[in-house]
């Protein structure tokens, strides 16, 4: 596509509005033109002559814009910066048919993105979201607060749930008015496209940072009498920082200012992350209010998965305890909880599509699922390992246990290999052979093998505890 | 509705005002400027000084000047009827506690003003000691206004360490040729070589400017030396030895190296005035007894001396307060700060693992136990103290196997180990192979006892010594 020849560079300056349009191959065919803003167009033309007789072919096959008589497409890239059009997807026909049966809605209602309306346990940390947050609109001052907590407890969700239900109060114009503003530290390709984002959400035009940055500034360090409060929720707070962390020291310097009238929301995984990773001057700005979402227990995870099927009876309620013990044994995430239901729903559907009955999803179910996602491969693969591959992984756990060292070299490796061989009757390989052998194992991350010096002094260490060699090689005739 | 806006805490103000300040030099032209500063300097001398950053800005608001600065207030209605009742005349120009670094920086300054020559001084302390605040005072003093021309840079706002010449030629004034470094550099040098008005050059956060060869830093401290130059070079950073460590080769020429002014922590009695300036201010003194200020100030001089969390924790005692107020209808006496209250607070704030202890009872899952459990029996019995996850799991494995309780398999327990790591009780050190990553406990035994909350199994793993193996 030649509006891409034209301007590689300003796409990469706009990753983010074409990442939003799925693919961002096929943008300006995604684009759209909302009609209101044709008006200024012609009055844009005349500043890209450059680019016009390059790409005015390109405009007129893009049928969107030609039948309204829109602008050349090289505008297309600043209209798009200037927020003028925005990006959309293609979407469907028709809406995909479902299968109305039980099992299927279960799933759907277990899908990680349906959130519910109210999320069950996390009421006191609803509570002391909501009571920052209200406090602070209301006095129209700023602040800041750090929410902390293992993934998958609740944290983005509770939060943006507050905030939808500030907003749902503003518009009825019980509280005073706020924008709300999100980051996501994952979302940005560089630390510093913070401003960017911020100053497009706030403001719908896509600007360098550094002159995004100066803007900003501007806006919050000087006084509008008439400004409204700013809630920014910065998610991944920790990729944010950088060495200097002067995006991270700006973000919590702001708040700080009367002016601004700015109430940063910051959340991490990590719960010491500001005596650990941020400088002392920032994490004097961060202040101390803090909160920890602690990992759920198997009532509360119950309760969650429960919550969603209400009024169906798709589940057997011991199935979901069993889920929610085994994942509250080992991290207490909610996806994960979710995801499992789902796949036993999925397994269920099976079932029942083949032998032609109605199903719930019972402890079989459930069993499987979880094995299928707490497996452990390795002992499969193992198993499914070459005679002489078994030999080789074999022959490293005897010499680790033999010097007693986790790390051996390939030499002590094949003398073992060579004997074992010998004791079970196969012609041993010579070690060129071996070495192959071995990398194949290291290339399935079964042996870690020191990769750029393949000769006979390269060090081998086992991926894989040594009992796990043993009991996947006791079925076979090898021990 | 926006006088609300005052009621950030002091701390903020402090940085308020840098911020501003370099935002109006950004929006200002630099006569206009000029004039705005000396106008808000004369007013500033006119008060009785009594409390520093927060006086500027009802003058500036009086002075319709947009560099404005907030008094720290604590409460809402309170701060209403002070905002609406009163003027600039009840308010303050003077940073409570820091007289003496004030009147040691106006003595500087007078004297190298006085010499007609140049100076570089270099203001260290840990954060939340009232730096910036103090140099924002010496930058509007009325009688300096005049005579200087003052610039300040955050140096967090800059671009990269090149992009600082840059900044200061814009915030001079000067026209340049070109848009390299050099350019700038060059721009800025010939005017030090110019007759020119004596720059007041405050470079905040300076340690920011450091590279690897230190040639900007060593640029910038060597034009107090320039015999045409007339400049007063004042860096301000959180190290103690910053010039001494990065600016190794200034000590060698006495006319170079920059004279230090240390900011001390606030002291406990420093902290008690400051709080109670502050509350005077917004008239909710009377919500605190002087036994609960004591033990406030006292546990934050003893831990960091940092005024901002001081602020922090009277602004959020205040509030709770007046919660308690709004929840009782507002009739009868405010509701007063009780020393059990800030006892909660501060333990909230600073007993970071006693309190987690609280939250965890049901919270801590199993397998995460058994980790730490199996961390703390090789610590302790085990011959080798460098343990990898490898190892490590090998252990938790046969302690597993043991309690009959099925074992994660190694991915889910390195996924799991990261998973203790948030909470900060073992720290993942190292190379690339995560099987070889070495685990560092954070925490001694008895925070973990109390925090895993378990007595019995954590003995029954602790004695189990035939799973170590070999």
């Amino acid at each position: 596509h030649a509006s891409q020849v034209g301007t590689p560079k300003r796409n990469i300056q706009l990753s983010n509005i074409i990442e939003e349009c799925s693919n961002g191959r096929r943008v300006s065919r995604l684009l759209e033109l909302s009609p209101k803003q044709l008006e200024p167009l012609p009055i844009e033309e005349p500043k890209t002559p450059k680019r016009n007789s390059r790409l005015s072919s390109v405009g007129a096959t893009l049928p969107s814009s030609a039948s309204k008589g829109t602008p050349k497409s090289a505008n297309k890239m600043k209209l798009i910066r200037d927020g003028t059009i925005k990006p959309n997807i293609h979407s469907r026909d028709a809406p995909v048919q479902d299968g109305a049966n039980e099992l299927a809605v279960a799933r759907e209602r277990l899908h990680v993105s349906a959130t519910p309306s109210s999320l069950p346990c996390r009421e006191k940390e609803y509570e002391e979201i909501y009571n920052f947050l209200e406090g602070k609109i209301f006095d129209g001052c700023g602040g800041c607060m750090y929410i902390s907590g293992v993934p998958g407890t609740g944290k983005t969700a509770t939060t943006t749930a507050v905030l939808r239900a500030l907003k749902h109060l503003s518009e009825e114009e019980d509280i005073p008015k706020f924008e709300f503003v999100d980051i996501n530290g994952m979302r940005l390709t560089e630390p510093r496209q913070a401003y960017v984002h911020i100053y497009r959400q706030l403001t719908g035009k896509t600007l360098a940072w550094e002159q995004a940055y100066n803007l900003l500034n501007k806006r919050f360090t000087t006084k509008a009498p008439r400004r409204i409060t700013t809630v920014l929720l910065v998610d991944e707070l920790d990729i944010l920082c950088n060495k200097r962390q002067d995006v991270v020291y700006n973000l919590l310097n702001w708040p700080t200012m009367p002016t601004a009238q700015l109430i940063v929301v910051t959340i991490a995984n990590t719960m010491d992350l500001p005596e650990r990773l941020l400088m002392g001057k920032i994490s004097s700005r961060l202040g101390l209010t803090r909160l920890t979402f602690q990992p759920y227990n198997f009532r509360q995870l119950q309760e969650i998965v429960m919550a969603r099927l209400v009024g169906m009876s798709a589940f057997n309620s011991d199935a979901v305890q069993l889920v929610a013990r085994k994942v509250a044994a080992v991290s207490g995430d909610a996806r994960r909880a979710l995801d499992i239901c789902r796949r036993a729903t999925e397994l269920a559907d099976d079932q029942a599509r083949k032998s032609n009955e109605s199903v719930t999803v019972s402890m079989i179910h459930v069993q499987q699922a979880l094995t299928e996602m707490i497996t452990s491969a390795k002992v499969k693969t193992i198993r499914s390992c070459s005679r002489l591959e078994q030999l080789f992984l074999q022959a490293v756990t005897a010499e680790v246990t033999r010097t007693g060292i986790e790390e051996c070299n390939f030499l002590g490796v094949y003398s073992q290999f060579e004997s074992l061989a010998a004791f079970s009757g196969i012609i041993v390989p010579n070690p060129g052979r071996a070495m192959a052998i071995c990398a194949r194992l290291a290339a399935s991350r079964l042996l870690i093998c020191e990769c750029g010096k393949s000769d006979i002094y390269q060090k081998i260490l086992l991926n894989i505890s040594t009992d796990d060699v043993h009991f996947a090689l006791q079925a076979s005739k090898l021990l | 509705m926006h006088r609300r806006t005052r009621l950030s805490l002091r701390s903020s103000s402090i940085n308020d005002k840098e911020n501003e300040h370099e935002q109006a030099q950004l929006t200002a032209s630099p006569r206009k400027r000029r004039s705005k500063v000396t106008d808000s300097g004369v007013k500033d001398a006119e008060l009785p000084e009594e409390d520093g950053a927060r006086s500027p800005k009802k003058v500036a608001r009086k002075a319709g000047r947009p560099r404005v600065l907030p008094p720290a207030e604590e409460d809402v209605e309170e701060l209403e009827d002070a905002a609406h009742g009163t003027g600039a005349s009840d308010l303050v120009g003077k940073l409570p506690e820091r007289e003496k670094e004030y009147d040691e920086l106006v003595g500087f300054v007078e004297g190298v003003l006085s010499s007609d020559g140049s100076g570089s001084l270099y203001i260290s302390g840990p954060p939340g000691t009232g730096k910036t605040a103090t140099l924002q005072r010496i930058l509007n003093h009325p009688s300096f206004a005049k005579k200087l021309k003052p610039v300040y840079i955050n140096c967090t706002s800059i671009k990269s360490v090149g992009s600082i010449y840059k900044k200061i030629s814009e915030e001079l004034g000067l026209k340049v040729g070109g848009t390299t470094e050099k350019q700038y550099q060059g721009a800025i040098e010939a005017h030090l070589e110019r007759k020119h008005k004596t720059i007041m050059l405050v470079l905040d956060e300076i340690d920011q400017l450091s590279s690897s060869k230190q040639t900007i830093l060593y640029s910038i401290f060597e034009w107090p030396a320039r015999p045409t130059a007339r400049l007063i070079l004042i860096g301000i950073a959180n190290a103690l030895d910053l010039t001494d460590r990065l600016l190794a080769r200034l000590q060698a020429r006495c006319e170079l190296k920059p004279q230090l002014i240390q900011f001390l922590p606030y002291t406990k009695q420093q902290i008690v005035a400051i709080l109670k300036a502050s509350l005077e201010e917004s008239n909710s003194l009377s919500r605190f007894p002087e036994a609960a200020l004591g033990l406030l100030a006292a546990k934050v001089a003893s831990t960091s001396g940092d005024i901002r969390r001081a602020l922090f924790i009277a602004r959020r005692l205040v509030e709770s307060a007046k919660k308690e107020d709004r929840k009782t209808g507002s009739s009868g006496a405010p509701t007063v700060v009780s020393m059990g209250q800030v006892m909660a607070v501060l333990k909230q704030v600073y007993g970071a693992s006693q309190t987690l202890g609280n939250d965890l009872e049901e919270g801590f899952p199993l397998q995460q136990k058994i980790l730490i459990c199996s961390l703390m029996l090789m610590l302790k019995h085990g011959k080798n103290k460098d343990i990898t996850v490898g190892k490590l799991y090998d252990v938790y494995k046969a302690i597993c196997t043991k309690r009959n309780i099925q074992a994660v398999d190694q991915t889910e327990f390195i996924s799991l180990c990261t998973l203790v790591e948030t909470r900060g009780i073992v720290r993942l050190q190292g190379k690339k192979e995560p099987r070889m990553h070495r685990v560092c406990l954070q925490w001694d035994e008895q925070e973990v006892t109390s925090a895993l909350n378990d007595k019995q199994l954590i003995a029954s793993i602790l004695s189990d010594v035939s799973c170590l193996g070999k």
